[in-house]
């Protein structure tokens, strides 16, 4: 930062007087999205909320995708009450895992073919042996989603009897999705 | 005298792949086979991983654009096409009307060239030569235009979040119009040449079957799953860019067999053509990109988007943490999702049949293993 604001540095000391804290990052400061249902979305939301009840931890969403937060032990027999509750949610339409380095969190998005919404339920996961109940027995869907998850991030899936590699070779070490993966100097095979 | 139950019979195991024509490219089945029944099928994949998902992390919003490419090599701009619209969603920008007219004309065609190679190595798989032959022309004439449009062939990079990389040439609507009765003649000339085939319909009639409840916990999408009698398509559905505009039906399938996912995608063909002269009709004038920085740090947030490729339903989910890069991507695979549903459809059907039925699925190893 070469040029500075001659004002912005006169104020810069007034507000340095407490303790200076390292910035993590230099840059521009980040913005947070606001999460703004729609019409469509604040149904569909209303709609999960009276499914699940008191399992919700915490929900929000955007557009038309509401999403709530359940505790992990919880997961299986949310995404159960979706599947046969009124709302329907009969597909598991995509499942991923977010490394977000303190935790892991499992997303779920699930999908009604016949009224056409969707919703996502998130759970958080422990980053050091991470593991969450299979949902196997709700969607065959899960099976190939699951084995995905604990190739590339480590989560484990009791439910799932099979766990063998699916995208990385067998013997392959360590989980390549996770952020403390190096990107370059791995072992070439 | 004995009879067959007094032998000894044993389950042999059948290595299908990686190198199989029929595989279309590098995937492995392990066949459990009973003679020539086949009991239970072990697909393996990953030969093809290249880790997209954790590359696109790397990168700029912009540069991941050119990894969707690489994801789907048939249906390039269709991927395109996903991504940038889960950017937009989180830059919070929208496409003016012309870019979103040029992208589906051009993501409707990408559909057709799309079928169309699936039509010839359809064929192919079950033996007929010819049809490839229609296929490939066709497809030609179209990547042509892309070529003209785009600057390349197939690796176009030409979508950008918020319109489009370039205007389209002068000549594009009369010449996409003459591409239109082109090719129109050829796939009535594939359809009349295979789809009544007495010997195609022997082996594709009843062959793979799987009903709608199963098709769907399977996750299966696209024809696929419409062969099965559900009528889901993201763009009628969930409808996104400019398709609720457009006229234009959705076929379904009733049976759940091969030679219905064969069908789906020629009738898709004729509605895809169709679409491309609509929007030719209304095609407006305006500006091509809607304002924003060329390297634009989306608020923090998650999104996530879906479109209709042409094996499926493709999502992306995309988290930000407020930087120029994605924090996460995470891309829903059409053809990873159908292969699920490969074990159901091939349990008790014939060896020669298990060709036939993973052909029908149309799957494309890049994306299955990204």
């Amino acid at each position: 930062m070469t040029e500075q604001d001659p004002k912005a540095a006169a104020e810069a000391p007034k507000e340095a007087a407490a303790p200076a804290e390292k910035p993590a990052r230099h840059g521009p400061p980040i913005v947070i999205a606001e999460e703004v249902l729609n019409e469509r979305g604040e149904q569909t939301a209303a709609q999960l909320a009276s499914t699940l009840g008191t399992l919700v931890l915490d929900s929000a969403g955007r557009e038309d995708n509401p999403w709530v937060r359940v505790d992990a032990k919880e997961l299986h027999a949310a995404a159960k009450k979706c599947r046969d509750g009124e709302i329907g949610m009969d597909m598991l339409n995509l499942m991923l895992a977010v490394d977000w380095v303190d935790r892991i969190q499992m997303i779920y998005v699930l999908y009604s073919t016949t009224n056409n919404r969707k919703v996502i339920l998130k759970a958080d996961l422990p980053a050091e042996s991470p593991a969450i109940d299979s949902l196997t027995d709700l969607w065959e869907a899960a099976t190939w989603y699951e084995r995905e998850t604990h190739d590339l991030f480590g989560v484990d899936f009791p439910g799932n009897s099979d766990m063998s590699p699916l995208l990385l070779y067998e013997g392959f070490e360590g989980h390549p999705g996770l952020k403390s993966y190096p990107l370059n100097d791995y072992e070439e095979w | 005298m004995t009879t067959e139950s007094q032998f000894e019979t044993v389950d042999m195991m059948l290595n299908m792949g990686p190198q199989h024509p029929a595989t279309h490219g590098v995937f492995r089945m392990v066949l459990k086979v009973d003679g020539e029944k086949v009991i239970d099928v072990i697909p393996h994949i990953g030969y093809l991983h290249r880790g997209t998902e954790r590359l696109a992390e790397v990168e700029t919003y912009g540069q991941v654009i050119t990894l969707f490419d690489r994801v789907d090599y048939i249906a390039n701009l269709n991927n395109e096409l996903a991504f940038v619209r889960a950017g937009e969603q989180i830059m919070e920008v929208e496409a003016p009307e012309r870019a979103q007219y040029i992208r589906v004309i051009l993501a409707e065609l990408n559909r057709v060239a799309s079928h169309l190679l699936f039509i010839g190595t359809y064929a192919i798989d079950l033996g007929a030569m010819t049809p490839v032959m229609y296929g490939f022309r066709e497809r030609e004439r179209i990547q042509n235009l892309f070529e003209h449009v785009t600057g390349a062939r197939m690796m176009h990079n030409y979508m950008r979040i918020g319109g489009v990389k370039a205007d389209v040439p002068d000549d594009f609507v009369p010449w996409v119009r003459q591409l239109i009765g082109e090719v129109r003649k050829g796939v009535e000339e594939c359809d009349k040449l295979l789809s009544t085939n007495e010997v195609f319909l022997g082996r594709t009639r009843g062959v793979g079957v799987i009903d709608g409840p199963t098709a769907i916990s399977c996750g299966l999408t696209g024809p696929s799953l419409r062969g099965s009698g559900v009528a889901y398509d993201v763009r009628k559905d969930d409808p996104y860019e400019i398709y609720p505009y457009l006229n234009y039906k959705v076929p379904v399938g009733e049976n759940g067999d091969c030679w219905d996912r064969y069908y789906l995608r020629m009738l898709e063909c004729y509605e895809s053509l169709s679409m491309i002269e609509q929007c030719l009709d209304q095609f407006p004038e305006g500006p091509i990109m809607a304002a924003g920085r060329r390297i634009a740090r989306p608020p923090a947030g998650e999104v996530f988007s879906h479109s209709e490729n042409p094996r499926g339903d493709l999502g992306v989910y995309l988290v930000s943490d407020g930087t120029d890069k994605p924090y996460r991507v995470k891309i829903r695979p059409p053809s990873f999702c159908n292969l699920v549903g490969l074990a159901t459809m091939t349990r008790g059907s014939y060896i020669a049949d298990a060709v036939a039925i993973l052909g029908s699925l149309d799957i494309v190893l890049g994306e299955v293993d990204r």
